[in-house]
């Protein structure tokens, strides 16, 4: 495969002298959240509107045998009541997983699951009435380890009716690349290795919020915090039984997601559901502890792999076993499943791949997407056995990273189309800019530096809803403020899309980017985007403003060709002016042009959209982990133990990333530097806890993230390899750059006290024991020796 | 549930005066979003673990989430809405123009908080040093930009308001 | 959150706090004291064993004076932390302050507070509806203990940063009593006799009684002090192991040890010197040490970390402060 073969790009047009690709600019909406003036869902208030709360479940697993609501209903100020068997349509965020109700109906499945609902003028009094609810249970077994979701069971107990045999197993999937044994067999190294990594939560800031009107136009509008209003339209209209057309989702400012917010969740159809029984808008606000029973946060797993390396010192073979805990539904979990095995055959070639895949449904919080989805455990297992590998053939890891790197125009073995490609550059530029060669090995004891690459999607090719249109749209229209409006359902959840999204068209139209003025907020004015998850919204939705602004230019640039009588291919748009780049004192004024342009027709409008080009294999599951590219990451960490308390203190982080191109260096760099954030916490601290079915952490005290104290400097360095198709060369930052943080710190303290750990988190405690065990196993060895 | 009722407060808010009824046991994050509209202030964990709600209180940060907002009589409350600057065009203070241009927000729901406790730093401590800046920051959470970005917008803020 | 509904009381004198106090006794009412709050709210908010009056202390006047021997109840931790002539005389006591969870919570927690702060524990620290699916534990609407399943004793964990070292400085408390004779009435109680060891009774105080300063004694000045923390971060987080020492050594020699540990059991424990006064300070002298109280040292699986590592700390720390601290 060769550049050549890939699908023709959009022709580069004559570019403007000026432009703002690359150009390092503050988000559109910075100062407005400077200011404390975003608007965020739960800032937004209408007259009349009601406190929706919600009874959550005591129990674990439990048939529901009654439920009386009549006591709360009699309350003064109490509109109404709500139950499961009111509203049983199932939905879900993939068509195959629809096992999600807006209340539980027959039986609850998680200790905190939703059960009834009412609507009150207060909180005080919506907090009574839920008091006020009588419900009988038949307590049942519950499934609180993955092992125990495997075994053979009665109908009765399986949590969902859609369950591989008689398990509780949700999806299992199984795949075989290659001679894997032989691989094995003929290794110079090999090794098995089982690791354990326990449930991490997005914890985003902005606990979940959602206003809902149902007025007298029978039309419901909802406010909420999304990060994809389709899905949520799409849901509603299931679960309400309404035509989507009448519904309306509004996206406000959403303090943050993370993949925590790609669902539609069973409180949006609930506030909905509240709201059209009682004719008022109801609000639900979670607190904090109900963001942790909404979860769908990174997948509690077992992983087994077995690296096999040549006497080459190559990669030869994988053998992945993968064993991930969905907890109470589906959510996004069939692509996890996938992505755990599939998201491992890159950045290192690797010619013989197995894969044995579980997911199981347990009666805990829904597990489902979140920053870096199914790819962060595995490559954590990954990166730590190639480390180990090195260690022991005694080859510098930097230099066996080097050595096993896939090409560029390339493809996997599982048939992943490989385009652009600087995992080379990235690998050279952090250990460059780290000292790898003066410090890797030669550290004082206590001091490690510690290195780990990554692979990720740049968006999913294969979209959730096969219906065959574009995965983005955008429009564009400008009318006689030259102001340009850019419709887009792509969710600005604080990466930085809405700036994306401004800078590309303002780009191409040769416009101050202040003329852009972006509306992704309403289902009601966008046109379709499948919203912000999978790391696509760059890559597709800033392909789509490209377009829509490359049609939009064609009006313009013909106006200005009309209006001198120069040939229209001659005209560039740059400083609002239209341009003839051969004779450039032949120009237009931007203003001018447009209103020759509106003569015939009024407002001007446009329309882009981005669906991915056909790939990938015909084997079974071999759409999962395509993508039109694919990021890479090379990360050094340089860290220390503290003598007495054995708590690791990183130093300094060195971050390189493949981002196909910077089309803002400080976004790309706030992605990046966030992404280390994250990454740090799942790998030093934080973990969903329980005691039994009880979440024992449902707060920020004990559930840790990192504060400004605990996070090191991090230097991000941008690696660009101009994608072909990306737009201006651009793909993913937002999630790749999670993924190599984890094991470079794991592979940084064995190079500061010799120790591996497979466990995640590794907290203090954890290396202390370990640090004791080495110190009785030298004592031993000195006695002996 | 017995309710004792809503009392009369006056709450000196920015250098306004506010009167307004609230119940005994209401916070003061309650009454600056629900009674006053002042919804800079955001409600992040209500537990003071996260920051997200911090306003100054006779100039030092506080967690709004954890005040009674009777207590709060007879004392000067700045929130994110009293941070200005009469010679910048969008009206904005050193410390929310350094935000904006060094990446100091992402998703922005943190950002009031760390504002206003970035304000009280400077205000005692003009020229902090960058491992002070985090300490004084150490007890806001912000879950999008590692940090980074707004220990710049506070170095930044704190050379401008100096010179 | 909203919290319970309860009456405010906000006294601006000790009379009028007398007053109220008084009224609410004669009509049997419950009543908390409030200083700053950052523990009471969090557990109302919890409808952890809230009450039906609050009594907060933010208008009360005086008790917030900080001198080297005296320091007010209400006295601000941050003001403790920064407090020049403290930090030259007991340098262990504005660490413990300084690292009491974080800047804000600090501007508003009070000594008084931090002193007589509530236990904490994995069962307890949650809401209504956590308790309540769990089976509540015998402090708070319960009659079981959860931690260690059995009827007669609390296990919850002590988790203040001040006492461990006012214990070592061998500190006074000093109360207003409301039923006492008249407004200057005190009730002085040796810190180290003022609490008792269950998580839910936690201290000798009567109701009625409130804590209005501490007094160090003068001799104290001549012992150095250290104090070590453990937690998970380095900010928000209370003590899941604290270790304070104040010591006294001449040419290498323990003259006078006193340690102290928060974050284990249901109160802070006064260790005293263990034995080794009159020791050598040297490696051996601290691996003894850290052996010697490692093994004293009780601990719950109820907070955060494994029992076993945080005993392990109370060694580190107890060895780590005496090698700092010898001269």
């Amino acid at each position: 495969m060769s550049q050549n073969d890939l699908p023709p790009h959009a022709h580069e047009h004559p570019r403007q002298k000026h432009g703002l690709i690359g150009k390092r600019l503050p988000l559109v909406d910075a100062w407005r959240k400077a200011a404390g003036q975003a608007v965020y869902t739960d800032d937004i208030h209408l007259p009349g509107e009601l406190v929706g709360k919600i009874l959550r479940s005591p129990h674990a697993h439990a048939k529901i045998l009654s439920i009386d609501t009549s006591e709360a209903l009699a309350m003064d100020g109490v509109h109404c009541t709500l139950i499961g068997k009111e509203a049983p349509n199932s939905f879900g965020v993939l068509p195959v997983s629809q096992d999600e109700t807006a209340l539980a109906v027959d039986k609850v499945i998680y200790l905190g699951e939703n059960l009834a609902a009412v609507a009150a003028d207060t909180e005080e009094i919506a907090l009574e009435a839920l008091s006020r609810i009588k419900v009988e249970y038949e307590v049942l077994d519950s499934f609180l380890d993955m092992e125990q979701s495997c075994r053979e069971i009665s109908d009765d107990l399986k949590i969902h009716s859609k369950v591989v045999g008689n398990t509780n197993i949700h999806k299992e999937v199984h795949q075989d690349f290659g001679d894997v044994d032989k691989a094995i067999a003929e290794a110079a190294w090999t090794k098995t290795q089982r690791f354990l990594m326990p449930g991490v939560t997005h914890a985003f800031t902005e606990p979940m919020c959602t206003l809902a009107w149902f007025n007298a136009d029978e039309r419901l509008t909802l406010w909420s915090a999304q990060q994809v209003p389709h899905y949520l339209q799409r849901a509603l209209a299931k679960v309400l039984e309404m035509d989507m057309h009448r519904i309306r989702v509004v996206r406000p400012t959403v303090g943050g997601g993370f993949g925590g917010k790609s669902d539609p969740f069973p409180h949006e159809m609930v506030a909905a559901l509240l709201s059209r029984k009682c004719k008022k808008p109801v609000r639900i606000l979670f607190d904090r502890e109900e963001v942790f029973y909404s979860n769908h946060g990174r997948h509690p797993s077992k992983i087994q792999m077995t690296l096999a390396i040549d006497k080459d010192h190559k990669i030869s073979g994988m053998d992945l076993d993968c064993l991930i805990d969905g907890g109470a539904s589906g959510s996004f979990g069939v692509v996890t499943t996938y992505y755990n095995g599939v998201l491992a055959n890159g950045p290192y070639r690797l010619p013989n791949f197995r894969y044995h895949g579980r997911r199981v449904y347990s009666n805990r919080p829904p597990s489902g997407a979140m920053r870096g989805h199914g790819a962060v455990n595995t490559r954590f297992a990954y990166e730590v056995l190639i480390d180990e590998a090195c260690a022991d053939l005694g080859e510098d890891p930097r230099d066996f990273r080097l050595n096993n790197a896939l090409e560029a125009y390339t493809k996997t073995i599982n048939e992943f189309r490989i385009t652009t490609n600087g995992v080379v550059e990235c690998i050279e530029r952090a250990t460059e800019a780290a000292g790898w060669k003066d410090k890797f090995g030669k550290l004082p004891h206590g001091h490690g530096i510690g290195m780990a690459c990554g692979f990720y999607i740049s968006g999913s090719a294969l979209p959730i809803h096969w219906d065959g249109i574009p995965q983005s749209t955008v429009h564009l229209k400008i009318d006689i403020d030259g102001g340009v409006t850019i419709h887009s359902l792509a969710a600005e959840i604080g990466q930085g899309s809405d700036t994306m999204l401004a800078q590309i068209v303002a780009d191409v139209l040769g416009l101050p980017i202040h003329y852009c003025r972006v509306f992704s907020e309403d289902t009601d004015t966008a046109p379709l985007d499948l919203g912000s998850y999978s790391s696509r919204v760059t890559f597709m939705a800033g392909n789509a403003a490209r377009m829509a602004a490359e049609n939009m230019r064609k009006l313009l640039v013909a106006a200005a060709a009309d209006l001198t009588g120069y040939p229209s291919e001659h005209f560039v748009m740059e400083e609002a002016q239209v341009v003839n780049a051969t004779m450039p004192e032949v120009r237009v004024d931007y203003m001018e042009a447009l209103k020759r342009a509106m003569k015939d027709c009024g407002a001007l409008q446009s329309s882009g959209a981005y669906q991915a080009p056909p790939m990938g294999g015909k084997f079974k599951g071999a759409a999962a982990g395509l993508s039109p590219t694919y990021s890479f990451q090379s990360f050094v960490v340089e860290l220390s133990v503290d003598p007495l308390t054995c708590k690791p203190k990183l130093h300094e982080i060195w971050a390189a990333h493949d981002c196909g191109r910077a089309l803002n260096p400080l976004a790309v760099e706030a992605q990046i530097e966030g992404s280390v954030h994250m990454g740090l916490g799942q790998v030093l601290c934080e973990s969903f806890d329980y005691n039994k079915a009880n979440v024992l952490n449902p707060n920020f005290l004990d559930y840790r993230t990192l504060s400004p104290t605990e996070t090191p400097a991090i230097h991000p360095i941008l690696v660009e390899t101009m994608d072909p198709e990306g737009p201006f060369g651009a793909k993913e930052c937002g999630e790749g750059p999670l993924l190599p943080i984890l094991p470079a710190v794991a592979n940084a303290l064995h190079d500061a006290i010799g120790i591996r750990f497979y466990e995640m988190p590794i907290t203090a405690d954890k290396i202390y024991r370990a640090v004791q065990k080495q110190k009785k196993l030298a004592r031993r060895n000195l006695v002996q020796g | 549930m017995k309710s004792t009722g809503k009392r009369i407060l006056k709450l000196s808010i920015n250098g306004t005066v506010h009167e307004c009824a609230a119940e005994p046991q209401a916070l003061l994050l309650d009454v600056l979003r629900n009674e006053l509209g002042l919804f800079g202030t955001k409600r992040g964990c209500d537990m003071g673990t996260c920051g997200c709600c911090n306003v100054l209180v006779d100039g030092q940060v506080q967690m709004s989430c954890l005040l009674l907002a009777h207590d709060m009589t007879g004392k000067e409350i700045e929130t994110i809405e009293g941070l200005f600057d009469v010679g910048d065009p969008r009206g904005l203070h050193p410390l929310q123009r350094a935000w904006a241009e060094h990446g100091g927000s992402q998703c922005g729901f943190c950002t009031p908080g760390f504002v206003m406790t970035a304000k009280a730093l400077l205000t005692e401590e003009p020229d902090p040093s960058e491992e002070r800046i985090r300490e004084a920051l150490s007890g806001n959470v912000c879950r999008c930009t590692g940090y980074k970005k707004i220990v710049e917008a506070v170095q930044s803020a704190a050379a401008e308001i100096r010179s | 959150m909203i919290l319970p509904t309860f009456e405010l009381h906000q006294p601006s004198s000790l009379a009028e706090l007398r007053a109220i106090c008084t009224g609410l006794e004669t009509t049997g009412e419950s009543y908390d004291f409030m200083a700053g709050g950052t523990d009471v709210l969090p557990n109302y908010k919890n409808r952890i064993n809230a009450r039906s009056h609050v009594i907060s202390l933010s208008k009360l006047e005086g008790c917030n004076t900080i001198a080297v021997d005296r320091i007010g109840a209400l006295a601000s931790l941050t003001d403790i932390a920064r407090h020049p002539e403290l930090g030259r005389h007991y340098p262990g006591l504005v660490e413990a302050a300084g690292q009491v969870s974080s800047p804000p919570l600090r501007n508003m927690g009070t000594l008084g507070g931090n002193l007589l702060l509530d236990t904490r524990c994995y069962y307890l620290n949650q809401s209504e509806f956590w308790r309540a699916s769990k089976g509540y534990c015998m402090k708070a609407d319960g009659d079981v203990c959860l931690v260690v399943p059995q009827k007669e004793i609390c296990y919850a964990t002590y988790s203040g940063d001040l006492a461990p070292v006012l214990l070592t400085l061998d500190a006074t408390l000093h109360f207003h009593d409301i039923h006492g004779q008249d407004e200057a009435a005190e009730r002085s109680v040796p810190i180290r006799e003022f609490y008792a060891l269950d998580g839910i009774q936690r201290f000798h105080k009567a109701p009625g009684e409130l804590l209005t300063a501490i007094s160090i004694p003068e001799n104290a000045r001549q012992l150095r002090t250290g104090y070590h923390k453990l937690r998970v971060r380095d900010t928000i987080e209370y003590p899941v192991m604290g270790v304070a020492m104040a010591l006294s050594s001449k040419a290498g020699k323990i003259e006078r040890l006193e340690l102290a540990v928060t974050g284990a059991e249901a109160i802070p424990i006064h260790y005293g010197d263990l034995g080794f006064t009159g020791r050598q300070i040297d490696d051996g002298c601290a691996d003894e040490l850290r052996a010697a109280l490692c093994s004293r040292v009780q601990t719950y699986r109820n907070v955060p970390f494994p029992p076993s590592y945080r005993k392990a700390m109370a060694g580190e720390f107890a060895g780590d402060l005496l090698m700092k601290l010898g001269d």
